[in-house]
């Protein structure tokens, strides 16, 4: 009997360790002679470093070395642009960047250490949004200007379309920069070796992206960089290569020689970003009667804050991904990435997906009521199908959408709760939706976007599968494991998934734009069958029969022509080494997916494959103190084939909770560059009480380029919420907020507005 | 800082210890036990993945001294169950997703538990309040409810 393992649901390989307490994240991690690091952060939002002086602190018993920007490398890091060292040097440009570091015998002595640092600073101005960045005579945040991207994007005919429409709409629509709120702080310990080389374990979406940023940071050679993944409390984004203080720790243990490590507290992971990146969006569409979209033209301004990071690719998926979603014609985007003298901003779950979803979306509802039309016909009549080309030249090989939206309007009994909304009364309620799109990975980070899977299959029978994609609690592991086991007939338990390690896992790039299923996923599965047929091989020879009569399962090698002609795994395992010539089982598979990378008119197919989502839900309006509940909602994720329905379930309720956060509850307070609220009672993120039963379906699209037909699940399901409670809202109050977050304050100043127009 | 003498049973084992009075429970279990576990999310008492149980009743170690210990009994998540002999909370978080990066766990954990003792058979509106002191950014919330649900349906929850 073959049990199949794929499509079922399965706790996390990970799950047991994790119930118990006993995944070991960097800051658990402990090692002999280890040091503790603190870190002294500017209070300035621009200013000039005149002198620092760390006599003091160097004097207090207990403290290894305190270091400044004075003593880091020269050498700049960055994704793309240059822009930082280890430590600000000389110049400070925002109110928490980090301008000295000391290393004690305990935390506490670092902490009291930090107070001792007597710094000097000349105070400049500061520009602190996107408005002061971009005045007359702006303050520049690095000497080449304040717009550190700018993109340009045109296809069709703009202006026919417009003059073709017979309705046209424009708005002006605001996101706010929310904290990726994983609820394990940075944490990493780093420490070198007697040869000199440098081993950093790290909370880290990629491994390999983690070296190639530490090596130029502390200018290097990489491979005197070991980096291993230790267990991730969560990353979203923030972790793939844009935190700084993996990089800070691993600089302490080379000038100490010791084993660092560096735990932030929750007020310096707030400080130090990576929340996502605000933006201001301009979006002007253009409709025939009939609800066909005729052209759609956005503007976006968007604030990277001091450093750009993965921030103007963030931009660029705001600026076109949705065009993919629908069939368009005509469309244009212009976008700015901004500088301010405010904490760097990048990449967030949904990748700039969110900010556009919010806006699309709020206009694709407010222009379904010009027409009469309800929202999820209008959506219907333009959502791009299995097929179809689309406007910037991908290649939709199953699209899901239609389904998504059939499923959640029946789940919500739309069309019924819609008629029954009154618009009266103190709680009013409200229905809304939203529809969107995501890619499952992409070609962007030269060209490669391939991965790789090293299996070994012991002699026992059971494997190892050597990988450097990352699992951060997405379920990466458990997916590569449910394909491997299905594949080779052995249970799951006798499947192990070892955790990153740059000096002994293959090459890959990490867990970042849902890259995961699709190509780690196609890798295993070729090695997986790699390792089949050299199990087959072997087993024909020790039968004396021909492998294509052999298959295995449950661990048991078996003829499907002769009953007695079997043999367990262990022991044809054991033949494939222990014969003239033999070896143990390792074999290794790269699956790289025919994409494209974009050309300089961002036209090409850049991914394997492409999910879709939509969300349906009920908001109730409290009239007399302005706060919205989400009440009810429904989500349907097309991830083709569920590998997990499990993990993707746990996926889409996460991501619609972080959305729910995003749109009525998280708001980052700044004043003067100040975070004014960096702590988890101050920046509210959602509780279990806080939110419904978050109910969720799957759309199983059979994905062709998918590994037995699977997609990426898990950010495309939280682009939906934003707008889905916006237009709730609107359909409950008559109100709608176009600038997030949608808070009480909003609420109650619309309404007094709506009553009182002329006010 | 002048020392303490501490004496108290964590997960059934006596304890005897010498603190400075301003360590932390969590520091103390963390650090001095290494019983890494209990995690450290917040420091405010906001996130709940310090949250361990002091003689029966959940307890914010982030909040706590651990001079106030003495005498008392703390069970960690360590002490709830082990391989082979997994606490049916334990069981039920791994099976309904009530976990993705495990952060947070150990606390919703202990949360859940001292929840089951003062109610066992919770309604989910009762038990998303019971969760309100504990902060998950995964899974939404919902493999929490349905673990801590069929703990209770299965009559666990005493």
């Amino acid at each position: 009997m073959t049990v199949s393992v794929v499509g079922q649901p399965m706790p996390q390989v990970s799950a047991q360790e994790k119930v118990q307490g006993r995944a070991v994240y960097a800051g658990d991690i402990k090692m002999a002679g280890m040091l503790h690091a603190k870190l002294l952060r500017s209070p300035h939002a621009h200013a000039r470093i005149l002198s620092i002086d760390t006599s003091a602190a160097e004097a207090l018993p207990g403290v290894k070395v305190v270091v400044t920007g004075d003593d880091v490398p020269r050498r700049r890091w960055g994704v793309h642009h240059k822009q930082q060292n280890v430590l600000a040097c000389g110049l400070v440009r925002f109110v928490g960047e980090e301008v000295a570091a000391v290393v004690a015998t305990t935390e506490a002595v670092a902490q009291d250490a930090l107070e001792l640092i007597r710094i000097e600073y000349e105070e400049l101005p500061a520009v602190l949004d996107i408005d002061a960045a971009l005045s007359e005579g702006a303050v520049p945040v690095h000497p080449e200007g304040n717009v550190v991207d700018e993109i340009n994007i045109a296809r069709g005919d703009v202006e026919a379309g417009f003059a073709a429409a017979d309705i046209v709409h424009e708005e002006v629509y605001t996101t706010h920069s929310q904290y990726p709120g994983y609820m394990e702080p940075m944490a990493t310990v780093a420490a070198t070796d007697g040869n000199g080389r440098l081993t950093v374990w790290t909370s880290t979406q990629s491994v390999f992206l983690a070296r190639q940023r530490l090596a130029e940071a502390l200018d290097r050679p990489i491979s005197s960089i070991r980096v291993i993944q230790a267990t991730v409390g969560g990353g979203f984004g923030a972790k793939i290569v844009e935190e700084r203080s993996s990089v800070i720790a691993a600089f302490l243990a080379t000038k100490v020689d010791r084993p660092v490590r560096l735990n932030l507290s929750r007020l310096d992971d707030i400080q130090s970003g990576c929340f996502s990146v605000p933006m201001r969006i301009r979006l002007k569409m253009g409709m025939t009667r009939d609800g066909t979209i005729t052209a759609k033209d956005v503007t976006i301004e968007a604030e990277c804050g001091a450093y750009a990071g993965l921030s103007p690719e963030v931009m660029l998926v705001t600026a076109m991904r949705s065009d993919n979603m629908q069939r368009l014609e005509n469309v244009r985007s212009h976008a700015r990435m901004i500088h301010t003298h405010t904490m760097p901003r990048g990449a967030f779950r949904g990748f700039g997906g969110t900010q556009m979803s919010f806006a699309l979306n709020s206009h694709m509802s407010t222009m379904a009521d010009m027409l009469g039309m309800d929202p999820f016909d209008l959506h219907r009549r333009n959502a791009i199908r299995t097929g179809d080309l689309s406007v910037h030249g991908w290649e939709i090989g199953s699209c899901g959408l239609p389904e998504c939206l059939d499923q959640v309007s029946t789940a919500l009994d739309w069309t019924a709760r819609r008629a029954r909304n009154t618009r009266c009364g103190v709680l009013r309620r409200g229905v809304g939706m939203a529809a969107v799109m995501h890619v499952s990975g992409n070609r962007t980070m030269g060209n490669w976007d391939g991965s790789t899977v090293v299996l070994k299959v012991n002699e026992d029978g059971r494997v190892v599968i050597l990988t450097a994609e990352s699992d951060m609690g997405q379920g990466a592991n458990t997916m590569l494991t449910q394909i491997c086991a299905q594949e080779l007939g052995i249970p799951v338990s006798h499947v192990t998934v070892q955790a990153p390690d740059t000096d002994n896992s293959p090459y890959c790039l990490g867990s970042l734009a849902s890259r995961v299923t699709i190509n780690a996923g196609n890798a295993m599965l070729g090695a997986a069958r790699q390792a089949r047929s050299q199990i087959l091989e072997a087993a024909a020879q020790k039968l004396g029969c021909e492998a294509a009569d052999l298959t295995i399962a449950d661990g048991v090698v078996h003829s499907g022509k002769n009953p007695n002609l079997f043999a367990p795994l262990p022991e044809i395992c054991r033949y494939h080494i222990f014969r003239h010539g033999g070896e143990g089982i390792l074999v290794r598979h790269t699956h790289d997916p025919k994409t494209v990378m974009m050309n300089k008119e961002h036209y090409g197919n850049i991914a394997p494959a492409y999910s879709f989502a939509a969300q349906a839900l009920e908001v109730e309006v409290d009239t007399e103190t302005g706060q919205v509940r989400v009440v009810e909602t429904y989500l349907s994720d097309d991830c083709g084939k569920a590998i997990n329905p499990l993990t993707v379930h746990g996926q889409s309720a996460g991501a619609a909770v972080q959305a729910v956060g995003w749109t009525l509850y998280e708001e980052l307070q700044m004043e003067g560059g100040r975070v004014m609220n960096g702590n988890l009672a101050d920046y509210t993120m959602p509780t279990a009480e806080a939110v419904p039963t978050m109910h969720s379906d799957i759309v199983e699209t059979d994905e062709p380029n998918g590994p037995l037909g699977a997609k990426g699940a898990s950010e495309t399901a939280i682009l939906p919420g934003a707008p889905a409670i916006a237009n709730a809202v609107y359909d409950a109050i008559g109100v709608r907020i176009t600038d997030l977050p949608i808070t009480p304050e909003k609420i109650l100043a619309a309404l007094a507005a709506k009553e009182q127009p002329h006010a | 800082m002048s020392g303490h003498k501490l004496s108290l049973v964590v997960n059934g084992e006596r304890v005897e210890a010498d603190v400075p009075s301003n360590r932390l429970l969590s520091e103390f279990l963390r650090d001095d036990l290494a019983l890494t576990g209990t995690k450290r999310g917040c420091e405010t008492g906001v996130c709940g993945a310090c949250s361990v149980l002091v003689d029966g009743d959940v307890v914010k170690s982030c909040l706590s001294l651990a001079v106030q210990m003495n005498g008392r009994e703390i069970t960690t998540v360590e002490g709830l169950g082990r391989v082979g002999a997994l606490h049916p909370l334990q069981q039920q978080f791994m099976e309904k997703g009530g976990l993705q990066c495990g952060y947070c766990t150990p606390g919703f954990l202990m949360a859940a538990v001292d929840l089951l003792k003062r109610n066992p058979n919770p309604d989910d509106a009762e038990i998303r309040e019971g969760l309100s002191g504990n902060l998950c950014r995964c899974t939404g919330y919902q493999g929490i409810v349905d673990a801590i649900r069929s703990t209770a349906e299965a009559g666990h929850g005493a």
